[in-house]
């Protein structure tokens, strides 16, 4: 899962190299925090937050094919 | 900064002019009007517009091949798909033309059990073309609009909506009563507007906010 959203955020930032993600394992869920430059945020959140959104649905879908629940977090 | 001036009847035929001699769209040149031009009196006293425009750098405008696009566009939706565990094959070809879809290529993902790539109402496939658009535009530099299919989800999908909207249009013509169709996606609603757009008694209008955005399907005046 980390590896996905690394792919795709990384595909579409201006700084690919400043890209960072992390899995934090929960009890319930993982959370996947995903760092970003700062004048990248725009890029992976998207107007009314569409890019995230999206990415939040390729989740959830690859999700129910490896079992459990993530969440995406964006910092 | 190079400069080269044009003109024409007014200042758009003069972009128009400087627009196919450098082979770039006319919104994307940088110019500066030197002179709006005069229509003048029967031709008397008439006065062209004048530009002087930026040439525009060739690199920025490099022609994009097809054989580009459908090469990154394989490693895109290949990559995709094996970091969200998916065993599916994928074809990519032009798109038909057809009225719903702008798109320049399609990408047919086809393999079993992939309606978890399907999802809601089409939700997971939307999210997935968004994604890939924005993919291939960082990676070409330009805006290549492509469409993901699953087994023909989306061609059997807009078929059903076109003859939905044909089923109520009649009713709505026979009975003078609206009929409201269920809440479907953007994409959808549009099929329904296209439908009917032509036809000669009833008209469509979407209501409604978000996800229960609806389509009603009303008696035209």
């Amino acid at each position: 899962m980390k590896e996905l959203v690394e792919y795709i955020a990384s595909s579409i930032v201006d700084h690919p190299e400043q890209v960072e993600v992390r899995e934090v394992r929960g009890r319930h869920s993982t959370i996947i925090e995903l760092r970003v430059a700062p004048d990248d945020m725009g890029r992976v959140i998207g107007k009314q937050g569409r890019i995230a959104s999206a990415m939040r649905t390729l989740l959830k879908a690859a999700a129910t094919r490896t079992g459990g629940r993530y969440v995406l977090e964006i910092e | 900064m190079e400069t080269q001036e044009f003109t024409g009847k007014t200042v758009r035929d003069a972009l128009d002019a400087a627009a196919a001699e450098f082979g770039v769209p006319r919104e994307d040149l940088d110019y500066e009007v030197i002179s709006e031009g005069r229509a003048g009196i029967l031709g008397i006293g008439a006065e062209d517009a004048r530009i002087r425009v930026v040439v525009p750098n060739e690199e920025d405008y490099e022609e994009i091949t097809d054989e580009e696009v459908i090469e990154n566009l394989h490693d895109i939706v290949t990559r995709l798909l094996s970091l969200m565990q998916i065993d599916a094959a994928i074809a990519i070809a032009p798109t038909p033309a057809n009225a719903w879809d702008s798109s320049e290529f399609t990408v047919d993902i086809s393999g079993d059990d992939l309606g978890v790539l399907i999802g809601r109402r089409g939700e997971t496939l939307s999210a997935l073309q968004f994604i890939v658009n924005l993919m291939l535009a960082k990676r070409l530099g330009a805006p290549v609009r492509v469409a993901i299919d699953v087994e023909q989800y989306r061609e059997r999908r807009m078929k059903s909506i076109q003859t939905l909207a044909l089923r109520a249009a009649e009713r709505v013509a026979e009975t003078h009563q609206p009929i409201t169709l269920e809440a479907m996606p953007a994409n959808e609603r549009r099929i329904v507007h296209l439908a009917l757009r032509e036809h000669p008694t009833v008209t469509s209008q979407s209501i409604g906010e978000g996800d229960s955005r609806k389509v009603m399907v009303i008696p035209r005046r």
